[in-house]
């Protein structure tokens, strides 16, 4: 079974490639068109213009578009991707620096998500018909239009400001050091033993991880709700209701695993867009991850940082969609033998 | 001593205005070991039999009056969980689609598992052992390897074998089966209800056998309850109501299906349809007297009692030594226009379809192969095949829906077949199609008039009045009123609705029309009507017609000569009444045999198709298809 | 009464919906008559004002004042012109696109849907906000530029979702029988497919008009969208946020009215696409 899925899945990793190719290729494309001067920016305010000019030729800025590109390209699959303007830096090592954090809040914030959709779905699924509806379902409509920014504002101000519960800047307390090793802060602080920062760091999360969780629940409970209802009127579910199996048996052994494909391919794409909404929550929250970095490279027009950024956040949501679709092709015997 | 008793059973349906009866008055008693068939066209109310057996009625409907005895105990008043117990160890039910009836995300050992696990079988070494051995019951070979399987990768057929199977695995002391072979293929049919039978004697399984093919039920039960909007019209033993029906609407029925044998009769056509739930209220008295021939005033007084007319045999009717009087309209000799010139020359007509269509593997389907016929005027030929037989195909390569991917076809002396903007144009002046499914063929949001003359809209310059017209004429050639023309397509039966279809294609008065299963989803009493009109049409319009169907009696009844093909060849063509009085083709054979005959009293012997042995690698491809 | 109206206007859904969306609208469009104070004018011994229910409360500030002095009121007022505009305007746009490249990929199907297919998915592989974000970098900072990075974000939603609905009108029967009468390929679009799929799209319209809200708040926040002296929704939130313990209000009533804003464009769609009978798979009915 697992032998026929992988070439399946090796096919959606080289169509990734090649759309991370296309895309790398648009964002040039698209950040090129700049009003603003990158080799002015990068010199000093004294610079002359023979400066410039000669840092114009450097950086290939002389050179028609498609050869920049091949340039660029060239230097990025060497693992070059140019040194920020801003930071003085190399590029490949403030994304580094700051995936894992993003990486971090993202899983969790899924894996709260995948909860409260499944938890909720059921739960709208099973008033259904009943005088209860109107009214879960009017809240699921209203909790969908709550995106993830404003409940990351409303927490600060319930939890932070009223309550003062939870911590809501940064990653850490500020008297405790981040601890060397994967950039994973809650993995690395138990590698290192130190449950202190441990604690912290899980507190810090808490907001953002659930302010994004709870954005992108609705919509797997909506989704979950729906494919149960087209489910159940399927004739496998009347005869196994005809065979005598109990209501639960027929919910969890049969009508479940069929719904959860639609609901599974729907948050393949829910992933994605959750992934990009770490910015804002980051941006509220100071929480030093890729989108600080990205909205400071915006700001400063850091376009090394920009092209970079832009590629990562892609790149790991095709890895993501990659996973999500490998799920689907083990769980529905269609899509793996054929 | 009789397994299953309905004694005066009614359930009704709450409607926003009210409750309606959807199943009054409803008695008999199956004893144990035998067969007994409810029969009626859809709406009569026999799924709803099925259901209240169950219990599993859709929300609004309930029990009102009587009881159902299931060996002693009453179904509908016993405690919800008693009633769960005996569903699947007791009592049976097998689906009318086998490929839904199977859970597609769990294999078929898993599901048979499932099974036998709530049978009570503990140990899972034992209960594989007994799946492999349920298989080999219902004749499917490569066992081991089916429990693997997906019901994806299992043709309809086997689906259904693994259904029964499981059906009479905990060997039930009733069986319910809902018009178990109506989505099969006929040579599949036969040998779906042979298996059927076999298992019900092993075991000596009462059955409730529900069908709309009053000739199948004839054959396998031993005795008919016929069903008319909820109530029971007549009863008694099979042959006895099929020799001698004593309720008119049994007779007309009987009269409205085409006959396999004999001479070719002409079909009676009982007006208008069943009424529906909301129109039952509206009837006075007998609820099959609006449509009656033999109708008199008292039948609109009270509802008929039922009658004792012989040994055993009830009927609804006050008047049941009228009913024999009943019979078909005579065929003129004129029904059958001499063929004229050719028209249409198909010659080694060819479609291979891609599959797959990845970077890595493709395979090629041969869908059509190697078709060469001639249509001449005011000719019907009919095209006879299961599914997969490329039967369609042909019919939408020919009306410009599909290139061929060999071969060529003129139409009056015209090569068309090469797709250009003229052949278009000329195919389209002279061929139309009439859709198979009404339902997809007419635009829902479009009324009637602007459908059936759709043609007129396409080529431009006409006023609205001048289509309005048209419509109507149409309307009334089709045999629908005028004002149909105003209405959408959702405010008409499927009866109307196919007429619709059909008046669609005469728009541009084509010479060929090409006609895809166009009665197959339709009740024997609507399918009636349209086979008339179509031959009422012939008459007064003098077309020619391929007509593709899988039911051999309506191409006998219909076409001059056919063409029967298997796996997209044409395996043996001719003028009708040679094929079926002496069929060459082993396959043809075949399929006639499967069809049950005519005389109830007659063997059937469905052979068993001498390609049946197919390997499951095979069978497999093709169910996936 | 009830019996003359269309079904879709007695759904409570869509009359709810309808409601806040023509308040907001109003609010839009009378903002100069219905703000009690100039959106920019600044009462520098005023500042922070919590709300007229609150302790210290002015009545002259309804919903108090903000770090400058300003009214909230008349700011959460004037922030409706630019939600509102956004709103019309980027979901028109990004429909245009996406329906007619859906059209064009469901009915032709072959080649040129698995291109389109293509774009949507280089499309899709990208988060909609990053996207947005460097576009917006790309064309510079303007309602102008929000609009259009918007509809170029934002098209794919409507492509995706029209898509497979084309491919199933398409696949019917009366649309191969409308080719066979002798439609051309356009009429048989205009006037057998578009017509099945206009409720979905009417559906899709409202819903984003939602989306594109929240995005133009999003971009206003990280200070891409409006210049600083025209008001907009999330540049309040924005302000506020820098002043969160000084006037915890200043930031709950632009939060509020977001919400009430994309609450009235889902709560619309959703009415509508239960009245008007639009039958999504499972994954589009979201």
């Amino acid at each position: 079974m697992i032998a026929t899925v992988f070439p399946l899945v090796g096919r959606r990793l080289l169509s990734s490639v090649a759309i991370l190719l296309i895309v790398s290729m648009l964002l040039f494309v698209v950040l090129h068109v700049l009003p603003v001067d990158p080799a002015a920016m990068s010199l000093p305010p004294t610079a002359t213009l023979a400066d410039i000019e000669a840092m114009r030729r450097e950086m290939g800025l002389d050179q028609p578009l498609p050869n920049q590109y091949m340039i660029w390209l060239a230097k990025v699959i060497q693992g070059d991707f140019g040194a920020s303007i801003h930071f003085r830096r190399g590029v490949l090592g403030l994304v580094a620096d700051t995936l894992p954090a993003t990486v971090e809040l993202a899983v969790l914030a899924m894996m709260i998500a995948s909860a409260l959709g499944i938890v909720g779905g059921l739960v709208l699924f099973h008033v259904r018909g009943s005088r209860k509806e109107p009214v879960v379902d009017f809240g699921s409509i209203m909790l969908l239009s709550i995106p993830e920014f404003l409940w990351s504002l409303f927490f600060i101000l319930i939890f932070g400001v009223a309550l003062h519960w939870l911590p809501f800047t940064g990653r850490l307390d500020p008297d405790l050091r981040v601890p060397a090793g994967t950039g994973f802060l809650l993995f690395d602080a138990l590698m290192a033993g130190r449950l202190d920062i441990f604690f912290s760091a899980a507190r810090h999360m808490i907001l953002p991880s659930f302010a994004l969780g709870i954005a992108f629940s609705p919509t797997i409970m909506r989704v979950l709700r729906s494919s149960l209802i087209d489910v159940y009127q399927e004739d496998y579910i009347h005869l196994a209701r005809l065979r005598g199996l109990s209501e639960r048996r027929i919910l969890l052994g049969h009508a479940l695993k069929n719904a959860i494909l639609p609901t599974l391919s729907l948050m393949g794409v829910q992933f994605g867009f959750l992934f990009g909404g770490t910015l804002l929550v980051e941006v509220i929250y100071s929480y030093p991850g890729l989108g600080n970095l990205m909205v400071d490279a915006v700001r400063n027009a850091d376009l090394p940082i920009i092209q970079a950024v832009g590629l990562a956040y892609c790149a790991v949501v095709l890895i993501i969609n990659t996973v999500v679709d490998s799920l689907y092709m083990v769980l529905n015997p269609k899509l793996r033998l054929r | 001593m009789d397994m299953l008793i309905a004694k005066n059973l009614g359930v009704s349906a709450a409607l926003p205005d009210g409750s309606v009866p959807v199943i009054q008055e409803l008695n008999f008693s199956l004893p144990q070991g035998k067969v007994l068939g409810l029969v009626g066209e859809s709406g009569a109310g026999k799924s709803m039999i099925g259901r209240t057996i169950a219990q599993l009625l859709p929300p609004g409907f309930s029990v009102t009056a009587g009881e159902l005895m299931f060996d002693g105990q009453d179904l509908v008043r016993m405690p919800a969980e008693t009633r769960r117990e005996l569903l699947g160890r007791e009592i049976a039910f097998i689906p009318q689609e086998p490929l839904s009836g199977l859970n597609p995300v769990l294999t078929i050992g898993r599901q048979i598992d499932e099974h036998l696990a709530r049978l009570g079988i503990g140990n899972a070494r034992a209960r594989r052992d007994h799946a492999l051995g349920m298989l080999n019951d219902v004749h499917l070979s490569h066992g081991a390897d089916l429990l693997d399987k997906y019901p994806h990768q299992l043709s309809g057929g086997m689906c259904q074998r693994v259904l029964i199977a499981m059906a009479f695995a905990s060997r039930p002391k009733l069986l319910v089966a809902d018009e178990p072979t109506t989505a099969l293929d006929v040579t599949i049919q036969a040998r779906i209800v042979q298996l059927i039978a076999e298992m019900q004697e092993r075991d000596g399984t009462s059955v409730v056998f529900i069908t709309h093919d009053l000739r199948l039920a004839a054959q396998v039960c031993d005795n008919i309850l016929v069903l008319y909007a909820g109530r029971p019209a007549e009863y008694g033993p099979a042959r006895s109501v099929f020799a001698q029906p004593a309720h008119p609407y049994t007779r007309c029925l009987q009269l409205s299906n085409p006959a396999m044998s004999g001479p070719r009769r002409a079909l009676y056509a009982l007006p208008e349809r069943m009424p529906g739930l909301s129109a039952i209220k509206g009837i006075e008295g007998c609820l099959f007297a609006p449509r009656c021939p033999k109708v008199v005033p008292e039948c609109t007084r009270a509802l008929p009692p039922f009658v004792d007319v012989a040994d055993g045999q009830v009927a609804a009717c006050i008047r049941p030594e009228t009913t024999a009087t009943i019979a078909a309209p005579a065929l003129s000799a004129s029904d059958a226009p001499q063929a004229g010139v050719p028209l249409l020359e198909v010659r080694g007509l060819t479609k291979t379809f891609r599959i797959g269509g990845g970077l890595f593997r493709n395979r090629a389907f041969t869908a059509v192969k190697d078709v060469s016929f001639t249509l001449h005027q005011n000719e019907f030929i009919g095209i006879v095949g299961e599914s997969g037989s490329g039967k369609s195909t042909v019919a939408r390569m020919l009306c410009g829906l599909e290139r061929p991917t060999e071969g060529e076809f003129e139409i009056d002396g015209r090569e068309v077949s090469d797709g250009s903007t003229s052949s278009r144009a000329h195919l389209r002046a002279h061929v139309q199609m009439v859709f198979q499914d009404p339902q997809s063929a007419l635009n829902p949001r479009r009324r009637i008039a602007s459908i059936v003359t759709q043609a007129m809209e396409a080529a431009g310059g006409t006023s609205g009045k001048e289509r309005l017209e048209r419509a109507e004429a149409l309307l009334l050639e089709i045999g629908l009123p005028p004002d149909a023309a105003r209405r959408f397509p959702t405010q008409l039966s499927g009866g109307q609705r196919q007429r619709v279809n059909i008046a669609r294609a005469l728009c541009v008065a084509p010479n060929i029309l090409i006609a895809d299963e166009i009665v197959s989803g339709l009740d024997v009493s609507v399918q009636a009507q349209l086979l008339n009109l179509l031959m009422q049409l012939r008459r007064k319009r003098g077309f020619s017609m391929l007509f593709i169907s899988h039911d051999l009696s309506v191409v006998r009844y219909l076409c001059d000569r056919m063409l029967v093909m298997y796996r997209g060849e044409v395996v043996e063509s001719g003028p009708t009444d040679r094929i079926f009085a002496a069929p060459s083709h082993p396959y043809t054979r075949t399929l006639l045999a499967a069809v049950p005959p005519d005389d109830p009293s007659a063997v059937w012997s469905p052979q068993p198709l001498e390609t049946d042995v197919v390997a499951p690698a095979d069978m497999l491809q093709e169910a996936n298809v | 009464m009830m019996r003359i109206l269309p079904p879709w206007l007695r759904s409570a859904r869509v009359l709810g919906g309808l409601t806040i969306v023509v308040i907001i609208s109003l609010c839009a469009v009378f903002a100069p008559l219905l703000a009690p104070h100039d959106p920019n004018e600044q009462d520098l011994i005023a500042t922070f004002l919590p709300p007229v229910w609150a302790k210290g409360g002015q009545a002259a500030y309804l919903l108090g004042t903000d770090s400058l002095g300003r009214d909230v009121l008349s700011r959460l007022i004037y922030g409706a012109r630019v939600a509102m505009m956004v709103a019309v305007l980027a979901s028109f746009g990004a429909m245009m696109i996406g329906g007619t490249l859906a059209y064009i990929a469901g009915y032709f199907g072959g080649r040129i849907d698995s291109l389109i297919g293509r774009a949507v998915d280089v499309w899709m592989s990208f988060p909609p906000v990053i996207m947005s974000l460097i576009l917006m970098v790309g064309l510079g900072v303007g309602l102008r530029n929000v609009i259009l990075a918007i509809i170029l974000v934002d098209w794919t939603r409507f492509c995706r979702v029209l898509r497979s609905e084309v491919l199933v009108v398409a696949r019917k029967d009366y649309v191969a029988a409308a080719r066979l009468v002798g439609f051309s390929h356009w009429r048989t679009v205009t006037r057998e497919i578009v017509p099945a799929t206009l409720p979905l799209l009417i559906t899709l319209v409202s819903l984003e008009m939602g989306i594109a809200v929240i995005v133009e708040a999003i971009l206003s926040f990280v200070g891409m969208s409006v210049s600083s002296n025209t008001p907009a929704w999330g540049q309040m939130i924005a302000d506020a946020r820098q002043y969160i313990y000084d006037s915890p209000w200043n930031l709950l009533f632009p939060i509020l009215a977001i919400f009430f804003a994309v609450f009235g464009f889902n709560l619309l769609g959703d009415g509508l696409r239960r009245t008007l009978d639009v039958r999504l798979t499972a994954t589009q009915r979201v």
